[in-house]
Order: structure tokens, then C-alpha cells, then sequence
């Protein structure tokens, strides 16, 4: 199968797409950034924890403890829905910013975990840039991802290799107008060693036949059947026309996908 | 009787099904609390003990005052005790099963079934007249022997005492305890763990001479001036291994509120396992992958729970019930490996998809419907109003009305948390792309106005 390469027609896009998306993956051994509005909080953690759960071994999510009046906790049913198995998640619970960065630090220097999502909601005051340093060095040492999920936050300098912006994005209607599979719009930011400064994508959760497994495959941005063109993209003045991928590209790798 | 019988005599019976490892540990634990009174103390399974209570009966001021402490004891344990007193083990035991409740002690007057003997024997010695045990002693010994067998007669011989009933005291372990005492006071605390791993090294092969591990190690430092401080850590699985313990000691000394303080320094350490479980010699595989990833885990997991809280380090299993909120539990990692529990995906092919976040509680939301059953228009939450763009359901999920009094007839409202209204549930997407779940408390013939509720989100 000729795979698609973006990087070949599109000078901006980033390098090596993981394997079978068609989209820059989150490379092991690497700290990532995810942000997010305060509304789009499933959609950033679908993201963090299918693209960093590939490969069958344990994911830890570690989370600020849920308390006061909007608590928000995950689904087993729902994560099984998206493919992820509860049985390999471990969820860890902290009190404040400080003790969430070290337990994830902790977390993230075992050696035998797929990935460390770290979950935190507002600014985290405690994530400076030695922080992120820390959390990079120790992801560089087990080899293991460390992903770092900021719901309603300011993007800060930090250490991290990539930096995404994930929103949902309308969907595909089902028969009767009832909402399709999850969309997402995700952009990424910033990509060490990366030329360029923006791409987007928008990207489909596609079940396997068994639904026990899924990846994201990104969408042609403006195909008809899939979105209104006021709606393709949440964000409405891209401030960087150049960085967008290339059209042709894209539409290339999931044609080529799909056939 | 069968149950049927026995329910019809008396309809207010309440049954449950027999678990025998329950009453196993039952049992164990009435056996150590009898403890207190005598060293001796045998099991007698399902449900009795034996007590030596020779020399030990003076302790407690008589046998009479002993029989009400322990009655008083078992009470305390929620149980009531049947008790008897003999000469012997198996006559004690004999008059506490089948003994009339008057307090009489005569072993010749207990009815023949305190031999236990078969049912047909049973029948047999009641059609030859023999009623008590005083019948079935005055008859020549060889005579009872040919016509019921060996077996009855030395029953019947222990019971009068004239052959001995040994009891077979329950074992108890040896504590798994080190201690060191100092000829100088030690003002270093990191001196005095390294004491404290030695002790574990010397527990450690104790340990593994008894194949047991483990699962929680109480240090207690004794300070010069008296004062102790105990630190107990607990892991996850069963170990020997010293470093594993010494880095959770070092950690639960970091993350104490009021820090160490050795003052003049300590003159003792003392090291004590309070719970071990079976731990086998390990062996090592050829390939070693697989063990490394799981130990490096489980060491993971303990860290964070001796610092965050067992409770805080979990994973998400499945309920056996159908509200979406309590359809799962949280299952503590640090008690131990989880077996293997049932997975949600099985869940899949029977529910339509439920959302990744779920809010709990149930956020209230203002919305807008086109009809009354029909789903949202437009919801108001946080200020913030939503157009729905695209929706799908109802999804109709049935109250648990079995567990609320007065629920099925509709009495209870109010808070979802109730759990006592049918709820509807619809998947909707707003204009933005979002797309949340969203139910409406109360069906229209159950409630004038119902509320509705956003309960999760999905990707």
C-alpha cells in the first residue's frame, strides 16, 4: 500500500505520522501537551488516551481528587466504548497541583506503562518550566509517554515535545439526526525540531469489527457529507493559512485508508 | 424439613444460602477470641469449639463466673453460645449439642443420638428400646459391638469417659517480630532504618523458611526518653524482599505531618509483620520480562497508595447494577491484584454508548423541549445556553425501585441520587460539535415538571 506522505507534499507538516492514523502520533518517551476549552474536557481525554493507550500495556491517569460541586469522573462503560479496556487503566487520585505532579513524575519513571495521562483542570501554578522538564527527563528514561491534559488553561513554555489544541468537532449524523461517532478537531501547536506552526486535522474514532479497539483517522477537512463549512472548523480565523495541511494529502492517505 | 415446610410453619423465616467459607472464618475468629481463657482451644467444626479448661478455671473465679464471661464474650461477637462443662472433651461436647437445657450434666441421661451414629442405626437402637445413653451402658459392651459395630461402642466409651478424646489444639504461629536495642542512643534516623532493614533481612528468612510474605510492617522506634513512634506500611502483594519495604518506610516518613524527631535519639527498633499471607519461593522464569513489568507496576502502585491514600490509586470495575453511576465501583488497588473481574466491553452489544466523563452528581440544567416526551431543543447550564443540533433517544432507564420503600409507587422524588424516578436519556449534539448526555428526571405521569439533568459527556 503506498502510504501517503504529507511531510513529501507539505513542507509544514510535521514528520513521521504514526503508524495507520495519518496523524503525528505521541511519541514514546516524550512529554505532550493537550489543552482544551473547559466544555470540550471528553473530547481532550478520548484523545490523550487512545493515542497514547496503543499497545496493550497499562495507562495511568492521574487526576486532581474530585471534590466541590462539578465532579466529573470517567465511565468504564464509556472507555470501553472507545476501545480502551478498564482492566489496563489505573486511576490515581490527588489532593493538590503539587502532590498530582509528583505522583504523575512517579508515575512516569516506571519503565513499564504505555503512557501517563495527567489530567488537570484551570491554571496549575505548579507546572513550571522545571516541572516540565522533570516530567520530559523522566518520560525520556522509562521511554514510556507522559501526556499532560489542561483543561481551560493558558498554553506557558514548557518542555514538551508536542503541544495540541483538542476540540470536538460536529459529527456525521446517523439515521434520525442522532450524533455520529466522536469527531474531534485537533490542532497541533508545536512540535520540537518542526518547521512549520500550525496543522490541523479533523478526526473520526473508527471502531474495529470487534469494537473492542479504535483509532482516530482524520477526515478530509471540508468534505461535504461530514460538516458544514462554517462548522469545519472551530476555529473560525486560522491565524496561519500556510501551516494548514495540504488538502490533496490528506484526502490521499484516508482514501488510500478506506480503499 | 424442607424449606417449604419449614417456611410454612413459620412464614416470618428469613434464609440465606449456606456459605461455608464464611462460617470457616466465623469459626476462626470465635476460636481466637476464646483464646483469652485457655491456651487449649480446638475447633469443632461447622460450629463449636473445645476448651482444656484445666487449671484455668480459678482465673475467671469459678466456672460458673467463666461461663458467663464467655457468654458474655460471644455475645459481644454475635453469637449465642450453647456451653457445657464435663470430665472429657467428647462428654462436654456431647451435652452442649444434645443435652436438655436445664443444666444437668448426667451423661447417662442424653438421648442415643448424641452418639452420632448413622440414621439407620439410629432407627435400629430406638426400635430395640434404647432411649438414652444410660440404656445403651448397661448392656454388655461385645453384644452392642456385634449388632452396631466398633465404632459406637468406642463412642459411647469416650463420652463415659472410660476411653480417652484427645483434643487437637489449634496452632499458633509464631509472631513474626525482630527487635535491636542499642548500647548507645542513635540521634540518626537514617542509622536507625538501616537497622530496621537488617531486622527485615533477618524477618525476610524467617519468612521465607515458614513461605509466607509480608503485607504489612509495623517499625516502632523506641526513643531514649521513652516516647515510641510506630510506622506501619502495607503493600500490595506479599513480600520479602527488604528494598521494596525500606522505600515505602523512607516515603511514609517523608509525607508524616509532624516529622520524626529522634530528641536525644533512639535506644531500640522493633520490627514486627502484623499480616503475612503465602508467599511461595520464587522462581525465576527464563523469560523475565512479564514479572518485571507486573513488579514494577505493583511497586508503583504501593508508592502512591502509601502516599496519596489506598483509596486514591484504583481502577474502574463493574457493578451489578444498571443506573449508569453505580453500574461501576472503584476497587482499590492496594489491597491486592484484582482477580479477574468481569469487563465492561461485554456491556457493549447490549446498551447504546454512554459517555467517557460522566458528572456525578447529575448537573441540573434549564431546557427547552418541542414536545413534553420529545428530546431538548436548547439546555441552559452554567449560564451558558446550548442548541441542540442533533439528538438521539429516548433511552429509558427504570428506577431500582426494589431498593427504595415506597419507591414503585412513585412516592420518592426529588434528587436523582434517589434513584427512585424512570429517566430518560437522550445523546445530544449542540451546535458547537459537543456532544453531552443528557435525561429527563421523571416521566410526565410521575411528575408535573420534571427536572432534567446533564449526566455526562461524550468525546
Amino acid at each position: 500500500m503506498p502510504r501517503p506522505s504529507i511531510s513529501g507534499e507539505s513542507p509544514s507538516c510535521p514528520p513521521d505520522e504514526a503508524a495507520g492514523s495519518g496523524i503525528p502520533g505521541l511519541d514514546p518517551g516524550r512529554l505532550h501537551e493537550v489543552h482544551a476549552a473547559g466544555d470540550d474536557r471528553a473530547a481532550a481525554l478520548a484523545f490523550a488516551l487512545v493515542q497514547a493507550g496503543a499497545g496493550g500495556r497499562p495507562l495511568f491517569l492521574v487526576r486532581p481528587r474530585g471534590g466541590g460541586r462539578r465532579r466529573a469522573g470517567l465511565h468504564g462503560e464509556g472507555l470501553a466504548w472507545l476501545g480502551l479496556d478498564a482492566a489496563r487503566l489505573t486511576l490515581v487520585e490527588a489532593a493538590d497541583e503539587t502532590v498530582l505532579l509528583r505522583a504523575a513524575l512517579d508515575a512516569a519513571r516506571c519503565p513499564a506503562l504505555a503512557a501517563v495521562v495527567i489530567e488537570s483542570a484551570g491554571r496549575l501554578a505548579a507546572y513550571d518550566l522545571t516541572a516540565s522538564r522533570r516530567l520530559a527527563l523522566a518520560a525520556e528514561r522509562s521511554g514510556s509517554r507522559v501526556v499532560l491534559v489542561r483543561i481551560a488553561a493558558e498554553p506557558r513554555p514548557s518542555a514538551a515535545f508536542t503541544r495540541w489544541t483538542i476540540a470536538s468537532a460536529p459529527s456525521a449524523p446517523l439515521a434520525g439526526a442522532a450524533p455520529g461517532r466522536p469527531v474531534l478537531a485537533a490542532r497541533l501547536d508545536r512540535r520540537r525540531g518542526w518547521a512549520g506552526r500550525q496543522a490541523h486535522w479533523l478526526l473520526e474514532w473508527i471502531p474495529e469489527r470487534d469494537s473492542s479497539h479504535g483509532f482516530f483517522r482524520p477526515l478530509p477537512p471540508a468534505s461535504p457529507e461530514t460538516a458544514s463549512p462554517e462548522t469545519a472548523s472551530p476555529w473560525p480565523a486560522a491565524p496561519v493559512p500556510g501551516a494548514v495541511a495540504a488538502l490533496a494529502g490528506l484526502r490521499g492517505g484516508a482514501a488510500s485508508r478506506a480503499a | 424439613m424442607t424449606l417449604a415446610d419449614a417456611r410454612a410453619r413459620c412464614p416470618e423465616l428469613v434464609t440465606t444460602p449456606e456459605d461455608p467459607a464464611r462460617t470457616a472464618a466465623a469459626l476462626e475468629r470465635v476460636l481466637a477470641a476464646l483464646g483469652r481463657f485457655t491456651p487449649v482451644v480446638a475447633a469443632d467444626p461447622p460450629d463449636g469449639a473445645l476448651l482444656d479448661m484445666t487449671g484455668c478455671a480459678h482465673l475467671f473465679g469459678g466456672e460458673a463466673a467463666l461461663l458467663r464471661i464467655l457468654a458474655e464474650e460471644m455475645t459481644r461477637l454475635d453469637h449465642a453460645p450453647r456451653t457445657a462443662f464435663a470430665a472429657n472433651a467428647a462428654a462436654a461436647r456431647a451435652l452442649a449439642r444434645h443435652g436438655a437445657h436445664d443444666g444437668s450434666d448426667d451423661i447417662r441421661a442424653l438421648p442415643v443420638a448424641a452418639l452420632e451414629p448413622p440414621a439407620e442405626t439410629l432407627v435400629a437402637l430406638r426400635r430395640a428400646g434404647l432411649a438414652t445413653l444410660g440404656d445403651l451402658a448397661a448392656r454388655p459392651a461385645p453384644a452392642l459391638a456385634a449388632r452396631f459395630g466398633e465404632g459406637l461402642v468406642l463412642r459411647l466409651r469416650q463420652l463415659l469417659g472410660e476411653v480417652a478424646a484427645p483434643l487437637v489444639p489449634r496452632g499458633h504461629a509464631a509472631p513474626l517480630r525482630a527487635e535491636e536495642r542499642f548500647p548507645e542512643p542513635v540521634a540518626r534516623t537514617d542509622d536507625v532504618l538501616d537497622v530496621a532493614e537488617d531486622l527485615l533481612r533477618r524477618l525476610g528468612r524467617d519468612m521465607e523458611e515458614r513461605r509466607l510474605g509480608g503485607r504489612r510492617f509495623v517499625v516502632t522506634l523506641c526513643r531514649a526518653d521513652g516516647a515510641r513512634r510506630r510506622l506501619a506500611v502495607e503493600t500490595g502483594r506479599p513480600t520479602r524482599d527488604p528494598a521494596p519495604v525500606m522505600r515505602l518506610l523512607r516515603e511514609r516518613i517523608e509525607s508524616l505531618a509532624d516529622p520524626l524527631d529522634p530528641g536525644f535519639g533512639y535506644d531500640s527498633v522493633a520490627l514486627a509483620i502484623t499480616r503475612s499471607e503465602p508467599l511461595s519461593p520464587h522462581q525465576i522464569g527464563l523469560e523475565q520480562g512479564k514479572e518485571a513489568v507486573d513488579d514494577s507496576i505493583a511497586a508503583l502502585v504501593d508508592q502512591l497508595a502509601v502516599r496519596l491514600g489506598p483509596e486514591a490509586v484504583y481502577r474502574l470495575v463493574p457493578a451489578n447494577r444498571h443506573l449508569p453511576e453505580v453500574a461501576q465501583a472503584a476497587l482499590p488497588l492496594a489491597q491486592g491484584a484484582p482477580g479477574r473481574a468481569a469487563s465492561f466491553a461485554a456491556r457493549l452489544g447490549e446498551s447504546p454508548p454512554r459517555p467517557l466523563c460522566l458528572f456525578d452528581p447529575p448537573q441540573p440544567v434549564e431546557v427547552i423541549a418541542g414536545v413534553p416526551d420529545g428530546p431538548p431543543l436548547r439546555f441552559r447550564w452554567r449560564g451558558h445556553l446550548f442548541a441542540v443540533r442533533l439528538a438521539e433517544g429516548p433511552e429509558r432507564i427504570a428506577a431500582e425501585w426494589w431498593r427504595h420503600e415506597g419507591a414503585h409507587s412513585g412516592n420518592l422524588a426529588g434528587h436523582p441520587e434517589n434513584g427512585a424516578l424512570t429517566r430518560d436519556y437522550y445523546r445530544v449534539e449542540d451546535s458547537e460539535g459537543r456532544r453531552w448526555w443528557l435525561f429527563r428526571h421523571g416521566l410526565h405521569a410521575e411528575q408535573a415538571h420534571p427536572q432534567w439533568y446533564l449526566h455526562g459527556q461524550f468525546p
